[in-house]
């Protein structure tokens, strides 16, 4: 394979060329309520054409191998049609050139299995999730995922990497009078199908919590002192913190540049947060990023001071930043651009109790419901919560959206537990989709946050 | 792709083949420079296979190996999963003006210099942070069938959007133009978009409470997306959705008609089959606020013992068909935006909404980020808020519509007017 892709390369007419070659194996099986709705087993493949001239840099994506020649020649137009345009023309920054082969080590090969042992698993924890009358209905589906990927550049370089993510995810509703309530259940990860065994506590205890849901009370709106779980403190760190740390979503805004200066002191000195793709054993894991450029751990901020930043090699040698490895493609179909890999806030030695203790009055709230940034400001859900009445946790409460201001609410982060817990599904969809993007935190006090409510 | 139709028909009972394919070409202008100009040529093919009652699914992108791909659609079969409908027909559905051959003709070059003119503009009357977009594309979709079906349809299309930042966010004003051919963003729209921004630089600190909220096209998916979830045939099917036993019944204002129009040519991806070559029909969801009509796939129909509606779509060749609303209008009002703002008195203006996929979208609830959220005082912008939300249930809600903008504007989930809406809880810092 890499001597087509090196022969396609070597007829670019350009400054650096990279191509990425693309396998896409996906098994995909789907229930909703008790009948199952789809099952299939298929592949797909395609090429990402990346070419560097006269200052520009353009991609060009494509699924068919005799579209080649007129893909090279529209990236090439393409980029120097940018690179005429631009004041300071694109750099890459240095990079090593790479040769290597990358499996990922797997406790129980997906591929190895057959599709009929995957279904029987999903029933059964469907099965699970609807054992109660009041479930209306359930929407569980299996997913496993492999990137086969091929990359080489004129640089030189040729790296073969595969990507396996397993999960099973989906929601079970229940219904009582006019009410539905709906909630997650997710399991999954990047080493192995075995992440997705004897899981029948965590259906059961979601089914007990769509359950509970029914008769919880909506959040009266305002703003509140409040304690988050491990699920939405990673939320938290990954859309309204992580977000930021990517070079691409702030190098064109001047303010934004100037508020995440390195050595800004933005938030307590309790804070301390790290990407680490390299970590074993967590969803987000890889070893080389889709410009071929080792993924490397990357401080972000330490002591509430902003010390790091995530690159692509483009980013990095604008902002005259070390590289970091962080450029990762959905698939085939996309260009690279700059992705968290597994962002987290670090523990402390503090305990959870202690800092509902210093909560006193307000809300312990759980389980994230997706997320969403705009810049500076942030919103996000939580499926569910409780009132805290000094200290002890009362009254269950449903509707819960906050939202907020990074910089204010970084400072308002006053408690970092010692209980670190990073997602087993994950999922940003910065413009393309990146299921891996693996997040999480420890339990954290915040002084105050605004939450929507009627 | 007649082979692929003989070879899978010699093996099951029903085939089906849809087949796509997308050129397309995208620029990218950030603070008011080019950052990216992107191209890609994507094309693919799903399958469909039904026999002894059971469906088989399979996809590729390349159909090199066609025996392959059937086998695949064969093994996913023994899975079981139950379905037996009709086919569509053979049929010749009305024909459609969907392609306008210029769009061959728009270069790359000649979008920069488009969107380069509308940052220069921007950029002259305001000091927000310019963005503007534009991209064009060409598409083919093919469905045949084992029942005879086989029909083609080619559509271009244009898509502009400008937004004007505030800064250190990316909440924004701003604009997007939709067409299967090339159209200019105007002046007027530009400017207004300015003097909105303008208008609303102070950062304004209002209390919480309930207010009059004037939701922008722009935002209006937060709503739409819980009464495209709750008139879906799935959740009909499935019994979870809160209208399902309400057809006939007004659940919403009779200021508020939804509609479904896949037959208008003006707009791309105007259909007159679906991916499944249903005939396509515009139909009413909401007419006057009385529920009027659910939509489907085939599959679903099957369940509910109807006739489908032609809303069946897959996102992508490795998705099955399910049902989507993919051509979606709110009938428009009568007012300007200045009109609405007059009417609005003292309130909020939803420019954006930020995590509209977050809450029990099923029951109707929303609980959204303004982003950007904009004061009116005395019928006039007065400026801007920060750290506020909007929330409530859109079968409570929505019967308090006061009046809908005059404009209709492409927007996420389909062309909405401004709307605006009396008696929401806003809450906000302080």
């Amino acid at each position: 394979m890499f001597e087509e892709l090196e022969k396609l390369l070597s007829g670019a007419d350009a400054d650096y060329a990279d191509i990425r070659y693309e396998v896409k194996r996906e098994t995909s099986i789907a229930f909703s309520g008790r009948e199952l709705t789809g099952l299939s087993s298929s592949s797909a493949d395609g090429c990402v054409l990346r070419v560097l001239k006269s200052g520009g840099l353009a991609s060009v994506a494509f699924t068919r191998l005799e579209d080649a020649a007129r893909a090279l020649a529209a990236a090439t137009a393409n980029a120097e049609l940018i690179g005429a345009r631009l004041d300071e023309p694109v750099r890459l920054a240095k990079a090593d050139v790479v040769e290597d082969e990358v499996r990922p080590a797997l406790e129980e090969d997906p591929r190895e299995r057959t599709v009929e042992e995957k279904l029987e698993l999903l029933r059964g924890y469907n099965e699970i999730a609807h054992d109660h009358p009041k479930v209306a209905t359930t929407s569980l589906g299996y997913t496993d995922l492999v990137r086969e990927k091929h990359f080489c550049s004129t640089e030189g370089s040729r790296v073969r990497e595969d990507l396996v993510t397993v999960r099973i995810a989906g929601g079970i509703t229940t219904h009582e009078g006019g009410l539905t309530q709906t909630v997650r259940v997710g399991m999954g990860g990047s080493d192995g199908m075995w992440r997705l065994r004897g899981r029948e506590e965590l259906v059961e205890e979601r089914r007990k919590l769509a359950l509970d849901l029914l008769k919880a009370e909506p959040v009266k709106g305002g703003a509140y002192k409040v304690v988050l779980d491990q699920r939405l403190g990673g939320v938290f760190t990954h859309e309204a913190f992580g977000h930021f740390s990517e070079a691409d979503l702030i190098e064109d805004s001047p303010s934004m540049r100037e508020k995440m200066a390195l050595g800004a002191k933005l938030g307590g000195d309790v804070l301390c947060i790290k990407d680490d793709p390299t970590l074993p054993h967590q969803l987000g894991r890889y070893r080389y990023d889709d410009e071929g450029v080792a993924a490397r751990p990357v401080q972000l901020m330490k002591n509430g001071v902003l010390v790091g930043r995530l690159h692509s090699r483009r980013t990095a040698a604008a902002f005259s930043e070390p590289l970091t490895g962080h450029c990762i493609a959905e698939d085939y179909r996309y260009a690279p651009i700059i992705r968290m890999g597994a962002i987290f806030i670090e523990p402390t030695e503090e305990t959870f109790e202690s800092l509902l203790e210093r909560l006193g009055d307000g809300l312990y709230l759980k389980n994230h419901m997706g997320g969403q940034t705009s810049g500076e400001n942030f919103t996000f859900g939580a499926q569910y919560g409780f009132e805290v009445r000094g200290g002890k946790p009362g009254k269950m409460i449903r509707d819960i959206n906050i939202s907020g201001n990074l910089y204010s609410t970084m400072k308002s982060i006053s408690g970092v537990a010692d209980d670190l817990k990073l997602g087993e599904i994950g999922g940003c969809g910065k413009g393309q989709m990146n299921v891996r993007s693996c997040y999480g935190s420890p339990h954290l006090l915040i002084d105050g946050v605004v939450i929507g409510g009627r | 792709m007649e082979r692929l139709l003989e070879i899978a028909s010699r093996k099951a009972d029903k085939v089906e083949i849809y087949s796509r394919s997308d050129v397309a070409d995208g620029v990218r202008f950030e603070n008011g420079r080019l950052k990216d100009v992107e191209s890609s040529m994507l094309s693919g093919i799903g399958l469909t296979l039904m026999k002894d009652g059971r469906l088989g699914t399979a996809y590729t992108r390349n159909l090199i190996d066609r025996e392959a791909l059937v086998e695949s659609a064969l093994a996913a079969l023994t899975g079981g999963v139950e379905a037996d409908y009709d086919l569509s027909p053979a049929a010749s559905p009305a024909g459609l003006d969907a392609w306008d051959p210029k769009i061959e003709e728009l270069t790359t070059a000649a979008m920069v210099e488009e969107c380069g003119r509308q940052a220069a503009h921007l950029g002259s009357c305001t000091k927000g942070q310019v963005n503007v977009s534009a991209a064009r594309g060409i598409s083919t979709t093919r469905v045949l069938n084992s029942e005879g079906f086989d029909q083609t349809v080619e559509g271009s299309s244009y898509q502009g959007y400008f937004a004007i930042h505030y800064p250190g966010s990316y909440a924004s004003i701003h604009r997007a133009v939709s067409a299967k051919s090339f159209i200019a963003a105007s002046r007027e729209d530009l400017d207004e978009a300015a003097d909105v921004f303008n208008a609303s630089e102070k950062e304004l600190r209002p209390r919480s409470g309930r207010t009059r909220a004037l939701f922008l096209p722009g935002a209006m998916y937060a709503l739409v997306w819980r009464l495209a979830a709750a008139t879906t045939g799935r959740t009909v099917y499935e019994k979870v959705s809160p209208l399902r036993e309400r057809m006939g019944e007004q659940v919403a204002s009779s200021l508020l008609t939804l509609t479904d129009a896949p037959l208008d040519d003006s707009q791309p991806e105007a259909r007159s089959f679906d991916d499944e070559g249903t005939t396509c029909r515009d139909k009413r969801i909401l007419d006057e606020g009385v529920l009027r009509g659910f939509y489907t796939d085939r599959y679903y129909a099957d369940k509910l013992d109807v006739q489908p509606s032609g809303n069946g779509y897959r996102s992508d060749i490795t998705a099955r068909p399910a049902p989507s609303l993919e051509h979606l209008r709110i009938e428009p009002g009568e007012l300007s935006f200045t009109e609405l703002l007059r009417e609005l008195k003292e309130g909020v203006v939803v420019g954006g909404a930020l995590g509209a996929h977050s809450g029990n979208i099923l029951n109707g609830d929303y609980s959204i980020g303004l982003s950007p959220g904009l004061w009116v005082e005395n019928g006039e912008i007065a400026g801007h808020v920060k750290d506020s939300m909007i929330a409530g249930n859109v079968y409570e809600d929505l019967h308090r519509v006061v009046a809908l903008g005059s404009r209709l504007e492409p927007a996420s989930m389909g062309r909405f007017p401004a709307l605006l809406l009396d008696d929401l809880s806003f809450s906000t810092r302080g």
